[in-house]
């Protein structure tokens, strides 16, 4: 299995995984059923990591296609469904975070919707439509590379995808060659991140193990998005890397590895705090010991971080030949 | 060896002996992930302190905080000792650029603050978090500010030297 291969067993679930969710979420709001409500926001955030590697894998299948030099190989319909993607992607990330948000209450509370709020649920109907529809473009776009019978008589080039594409040339053009300060800082937000998603990481994993018992685990789930603000920070700057040299990262093994554990990390992050196991960890009091699953995640996550900052450190050695 | 460089001698003298020869050899990628590493303690411990004298999360009391003091020191140490060999590995690199200096200046006045901060705020185990928060305010802000000086210039390393090494 390659990268390629990657690419075309994932790309399907974000653009048919959107519309399930979005069919969910209209039900769940009509029929003011809580529980669908909630299941649909974790598919919601689930989506939005799923999608990473699906965007990332996405300029390898265009590398490998580029170096087989496949006959009449279409460089417009790539660079068409590569900014497609962006956007779509894009939107399922905002969709994610607003999901994030609307799922805040619950993880501290079982008690349905006495406390939420309704702009993040509209933020999330919004947006959800919009990822749904650039979806559709993306699919479209993506299929129209590999099946020529889809493609009707004289079909003009999407619009949408065309502003896509000159989107991440923007983005380029920002990172790249705009300034050469541009990279430095976004290299040092990028760190800054770190700390933000490191310390919070920290404090709670340490907490849980035994370390500082003095404090009760309920006030620390604060800091949660904290930490959730600097990993968004670094999936925005990463992505930022990413776009500006993707040549350098695509084919790069320590990046391929820093996503995969990311993704890890992440995942143990959502199925955390999307099923409410927090509400029993947030009632651990002073001097009270966490129970054995909280200490597994914590020890988990904290290792999972550690091993992502020492392999992201090590990326400029592992230069594709 | 130019004889117009202005650039101590003593500099090539570190860059050929054997610590510094084995740094830049394969550990240096390893080094610099302790680094990393180091940061993330010292920066995410002072962190903690700071936010929460700031007001994030109200509910969580300050004075145990105090502990996490050992973190930040470990973090230090660590700091100092990966940092003192990637200076030993790049000696030129470093020492012919304003921005180390400026990055050293920085991590002091860091230090000093915390020491402040823990003078001020954690010293009388009687004090009311609310005279705790009222009295570590600015120091919390500085503190904030300084590492993420201390980051920066760090991170502007990479970007602002002149010479890799000795030059000739």
């Amino acid at each position: 299995m390659n990268l390629p291969h990657v690419h075309l067993l994932l790309n399907h679930w974000p653009i048919i995984g959107a519309f399930i969710g979005l069919a969910l979420f209209v039900i769940a709001l009509m029929t003011r059923n809580h529980d669908l409500k909630q299941a649909s926001l974790v598919l919601f955030a689930a989506l939005a990591v799923l999608t990473i590697p699906v965007y990332l894998s996405g300029n390898a299948a265009a590398d490998a296609m580029k170096k087989q030099k496949l006959e009449g190989w279409p460089t417009s319909l790539v660079d068409s469904h590569e900014g497609a993607a962006m956007l779509a992607f894009l939107a399922l990330g905002l969709t994610g975070i607003f999901a994030l948000v609307a799922l805040w209450p619950s993880t501290r509370s079982a008690k349905p919707e006495a406390q939420s709020k309704s702009w993040p649920t509209m933020a999330v109907l919004v947006s959800s439509l919009v990822t749904a529809g650039l979806m559709t473009v993306a699919g479209n776009t993506g299929g129209n590379i590999r099946h020529p019978e889809i493609l009707a008589e004289g079909e003009a080039p999407s619009s949408i995808a065309a502003m896509g594409a000159s989107f991440i040339l923007a983005v380029r053009y920002f990172v790249i060659d705009y300034s050469r300060w541009v990279w430095p800082v976004v290299e040092d937000l990028h760190f800054i991140g770190l700390i933000l998603l490191l310390g919070t990481v920290g404090i709670l994993s340490v907490r849980t193990l035994g370390f500082f018992k003095q404090l009760p685990v309920g006030p620390l789930h604060n800091l949660i998005p904290i930490g959730i603000l600097g990993l968004l920070i670094n999936v925005v700057t990463g992505f930022m890397f990413f776009i500006g040299m993707p040549f350098f990262y695509t084919g790069n093994w320590y990046f391929q590895l820093k996503i995969f554990a990311i993704l890890v990390a992440g995942g143990i992050l959502v199925l955390f705090y999307c099923t409410g196991l927090f509400r029993k960890w947030g009632t651990v009091g002073a001097n009270e010991d966490a129970p054995g699953y909280a200490k597994l995640i914590s020890v988990a996550s904290l290792l999972l971080w550690i091993a992502i900052v020492i392999i992201g450190r090590y990326i400029p050695l592992g230069e594709s030949t | 060896m130019q004889e117009t460089t202005s650039i101590p001698h003593f500099f090539l003298t570190i860059e050929e002996s054997g610590l510094s020869m084995w740094v830049r050899d394969n550990p240096f990628w390893a080094i610099l992930s302790v680094h990393a590493l180091g940061m993330a303690i010292l920066c995410g411990a002072s962190l903690i302190v700071a936010l929460r004298l700031l007001g994030i999360p109200r509910d969580l009391p300050l004075a145990p905080l105090k502990r996490l003091y050992s973190y930040i020191w470990v973090g230090f140490w660590i700091q100092v000792v990966s940092g003192m060999l990637l200076l030993i590995g790049y000696p030129t690199k470093s020492l012919t650029n304003l921005d180390f200096y400026l990055k050293l200046i920085l991590i002091a006045v860091g230090m000093v603050v915390m020491v402040m901060l823990k003078k001020r705020v954690f010293s009388d185990p009687a004090m009311s978090e609310k005279d705790m928060m009222l009295r570590g305010r600015a120091l919390a802000i500085w503190s904030l500010v300084l590492w993420a000086g201390v980051v920066t210039s760090g991170r502007m390393l990479a970007y602002t030297y002149t010479n890799i090494s000795y030059p000739g």
